[in-house]
Formats: structure tokens, C-alpha cells, sequence
């Protein structure tokens, strides 16, 4: 069943990077044009002040970036999906939860580009490169996690069109709030506040295992974990609880 | 062997209406974005059944409830009360011409539609040249949809349902759009396939095809079936109701 999930999910995922594509004729550059844009204007204007103390900031910085991107993307387009996709939500009884997949997949295509950036910078800051062998884990534990909000927010979206909106501007709060340019180690109420931000956890066990070559502290995989499968548990039973209604709203 | 069983089945829609509001009423229901809404009975009470290698009519006026049933056997709605019971893999071919990608080719969609349709990649590779084929659109394989006319998109649509191995087929007003030609072609299909125990259900307006290839016809008003039974006499009291 997982196998048809996850084939019926890469063809809508195709079909979708096609469209993206279309006519356009720098393609690719264009997945990494956010990214760099961010990290040079971050780079230029927080590395005076929050450097300080943190080693390979450059490096610190775009895994941020990345990871945020990743979750960004995938939960913005999660508020359209099921809109987008009406006349065949309309027209075919699918598994409605294979286009929140092709999400995922669609996201991860375009992130390994990022990845591949990142890359380069560790080469150019000659930072060993065996750490990034850990990354697919923890890209692997991060997309349940995406998987999970993306359920929530689709299948919620149907049901209040604000949230479209509203999500937009929750999301810029959560980026505001995790330490992507900056630290919180030694900040102790930003740090509180971060225990319950899902994202503090991934970035930080990237950041430990590719930057800094450290093993994170075993509450850290734990919280990532933890929110991991709470927010697919969670994700899983709203868009169950909801997805019949989605043909008779849109 | 029955392959579809339909028991009571009833299901209601809150749709809008105009309602004599105050001008209170009005401006909060324009803040909101909210507009006043009433109930509908769309299904109401339905019941019959379809055998293996048959053809049902659905005749009926718009409106009367002929999509929202389709759409309630296929599981794209959800019924409110009653029973459905089916055997086999659903193919509803629903409004799916313009539910085609158009900014996608013809090859991108029959991959695109024929995996919806639960087709693994090696069979729509097989089945591939067959569906081209069927659909007369040969010349047409890497151009996009939203170039085709409306019966080149039906054409397609019609084509890729067939050839997804359908146990139960529900064809909604595919006749209505097209060139008697391939009318003639998609009816014929449509009973090669009842022949291989496909069981199928037509809604349309084309009663002349209603009568020469179904089985039985079910005629529905308002949500309730008026009469079922043989094609010829139901649909002559049906234009004499008209």
C-alpha cells in the first residue's frame, strides 16, 4: 500500500515539476535563487552581530535556510493543494493524501540542489564532508514532520480559505523565531520558547552532525522524533476525519 | 452476480440562495462572505442494481441527480444514508474531459490519469499505443490539452477510462460532446467490454443510444426514481412527460 502511495505520489509529483517547468528556460536556477538571495542579504546584515561565537557562520546560516525552505514550501503549497486540484478531486476517487505527498517530493527535488550548495560552501570552508552522510536521516524524520503539518493545513484549508493567509504570516513568525541567523544558547527564554518549535530541533541536529562534527544530545533526536510522529499521528486522523467532504466544498 | 448494489441511499447539499434579507442581514452576510443556505434533497431514497455485463441508463433533466449519484457509486461523495455495495474497480469517467491537465500533453496525461486510474507503470507502457489509437489522436501525442477542441478532450478522456481495466464503468454524458463516428465507436466499446463482464452506467441525454445499447433504463426527477425497466417504454413516457 505504501509502495502505490508513494508511486501514485512521484507521478503527481512529475506531472507537477512539469508544469513548474514549463517555458521556463533557466529552470533549475531558479530553485536555488531563494536560498542564495536569503543567505547573501542574512550573511550581509546579521553576521556583524550574531557571529559572534559561532563558528563556520556562513555554514550555521544556509542549513538553516535550507531546512526552513524545505518546511516553508512544502506547508505554503499544502493551503492550495486540494483547491488546486479540484477537477480531479471532482472527477476521481484517489487517496486524496498522495497530493500532499507529490508535495514532499516535489520539495525534495528542488532541496537537493540546496544541498548540493551546501555542499560546495563546506568544501570552500573545508569542513570535513562525512557529516553530510547523516543528512538523509534526518531529512527522512523531518519530512514525516512535514508530511504531518501539510496533512493538517490541506486538509484544514478546505474547510477555513483564511488559513491560506494566515498561514503565510504564522509561518514568517516561526522563521523569526528559529534560530536560523542566530543562536540560543545563551538566551535562556528564546531557548524555552524553542522546545516547543519542532524546527529548532532539526536544524540544530544538522547543524551538530555536519558542522561541528558532535553527536546531538539524546533529548534533541528524542523532541525530534517525538514531534516527528506526533504531527503525522495528529496529520494522519484530521485529513482522515475530513478528506470525504473535500469534493462537496471545493 | 450483482456488481453494483444501490439500498436507500439519500444525500443533501447546503447550497445558497437568494433570501429577502434586511440591510443589516446583507452587509454582515457581505463582511462575512457568507451567504444565506438552505438544504437540497439531491438523492433521495434510491434503490437498484446493476449485473455483471450490463448496460443502466440514467435518463432525467439537469438537475435531476444523475452526476451526484455517479459521484456517490464512484466514492468521490459521500452518501448520507443508505447502502452501496460494488464489486469490481471503478472507473468513472465524470466530467473528465475537463478535468484533463491542459497545460500537460496527451502522453502526460494518459500517464497522469491512467495511474489515477490505478494502473502500474508497465501496463499504461503497454497500453499506451492502444489508447492513442482509440482516441484518433495520433498526431496529437506531445501536444497540449489545452489545444485540443472540446471531442478531442472527450476523445482522450473516453479512451483512457476504457483501457484501465474497468470492472465497473460510469460514464457521465460522454455522448453529449463528439462526432457521431466516434459515438458510434465509444458505444461499441462500451458493449466489447460488457461482454468481458463490465458492468456499466450511462447518464445521458442521447436517448437514441440509451435505447439501442442499454439493458435497462432508470429514469430520475428530483432525486427519486420515477420508473426503471425496459428502455423503449420508459423513455417513450419520458418525452411524453417532457
Amino acid at each position: 500500500m505504501f509502495r502505490k502511495f508513494l508511486s501514485l505520489s512521484f507521478t503527481l509529483a512529475k506531472a507537477e515539476l512539469k508544469l513548474r517547468n514549463e517555458g521556463s528556460y533557466l529552470g533549475i536556477f531558479w530553485y536555488l535563487l531563494n536560498p542564495i538571495l536569503t543567505f547573501f542579504i542574512l550573511l550581509a546584515i546579521f553576521s556583524s552581530r550574531f557571529s559572534q561565537g559561532i563558528s563556520n557562520y556562513p555554514l550555521y546560516l544556509l542549513i538553516g535556510i535550507i531546512i526552513f525552505n524545505l518546511f516553508r514550501q512544502a506547508t505554503a503549497e499544502s493551503t492550495r493543494i486540494i483547491s488546486d486540484n479540484k477537477k480531479l478531486i471532482k472527477s476521481i476517487n484517489f487517496p486524496r493524501q498522495t497530493l500532499i505527498g507529490s508535495i514532499i517530493l516535489k520539495i525534495l527535488f528542488s532541496h537537493i540542489f540546496e544541498i548540493i550548495l551546501f555542499i560546495i560552501l563546506l568544501f570552500i570552508f573545508k569542513v570535513p564532508l562525512y557529516g553530510i552522510i547523516f543528512y538523509p536521516l534526518i531529512l527522512f524524520l523531518f519530512c514525516f514532520f512535514i508530511y504531518g503539518v501539510s496533512l493538517i493545513l490541506a486538509s484544514l484549508t478546505v474547510y477555513f480559505i483564511d488559513l491560506c493567509n494566515v498561514w503565510s504570516f504564522i509561518s514568517f513568525l516561526i522563521w523569526f523565531g528559529t534560530p536560523i541567523f542566530y543562536t540560543v544558547e545563551t538566551q535562556g527564554k528564546l531557548f524555552k520558547i524553542n522546545l516547543l518549535n519542532p524546527m529548532y530541533y532539526f536544524i540544530t541536529i544538522a547543524r551538530d552532525l555536519i558542522i561541528y562534527a558532535r553527536v546531538p544530545e539524546a533529548w534533541m533526536i528524542l523532541g525530534a522524533l517525538f514531534y516527528s510522529l506526533l504531527f503525522l499521528a495528529v496529520g494522519l486522523y484530521i485529513f482522515n476525519k475530513l478528506k470525504h467532504k473535500f469534493a462537496e466544498l471545493i | 452476480m450483482q456488481r453494483i448494489i444501490v439500498k436507500n441511499v439519500s444525500k443533501k447539499f447546503k447550497i445558497g440562495f437568494e433570501k429577502n434579507q434586511g440591510i443589516l442581514a446583507k452587509f454582515i452576510s457581505f463582511l462575512s462572505g457568507k451567504t444565506p443556505q438552505r438544504i437540497l434533497q439531491v438523492i433521495d431514497n434510491i434503490s437498484f442494481n446493476v449485473e455483471t455485463g450490463k448496460i443502466v441508463g440514467i435518463i432525467g433533466k439537469n438537475g435531476s441527480g444523475k452526476s451526484t449519484l455517479l459521484r456517490i457509486i464512484a466514492g468521490i461523495y459521500n452518501k448520507e444514508t443508505g447502502q452501496i455495495n460494488t464489486h469490481g474497480k471503478i472507473v468513472p469517467l465524470i466530467n473528465l474531459y475537463s478535468g484533463l491537465n491542459e497545460r500537460l500533453t496527451l502522453k502526460d496525461n494518459i500517464y497522469l490519469y491512467s495511474s489515477l486510474f490505478k494502473l502500474s507503470l508497465k501496463e499504461i507502457k503497454e497500453k499506451f499505443n492502444s489508447m492513442v489509437g482509440f482516441s484518433e489522436l495520433k498526431d496529437f501525442v506531445n501536444t497540449k490539452v489545452y489545444q485540443f477542441s472540446g471531442g478531442m478532450k472527450q476523445r482522450l478522456a473516453f479512451s483512457i477510462a476504457v483501457h484501465c481495466n474497468p470492472d465497473i464503468l460510469l460514464l457521465d454524458e460522454v455522448f453529449e460532446i463528439g462526432d457521431e463516428i466516434f459515438k458510434h465507436k465509444s458505444a461499441n466499446k462500451i458493449k466489447e467490454l460488457t461482454k468481458n463482464g463490465v458492468s456499466v452506467l450511462l447518464a445521458s441525454h442521447e436517448l437514441w443510444i440509451i435505447e439501442k445499447y442499454c439493458d435497462r433504463v432508470i429514469w430520475i426527477d428530483k432525486g427519486k426514481i420515477v420508473k426503471q425497466g425496459d428502455p423503449k417504454n420508459i423513455i417513450e413516457e419520458y418525452k411524453r412527460a417532457k
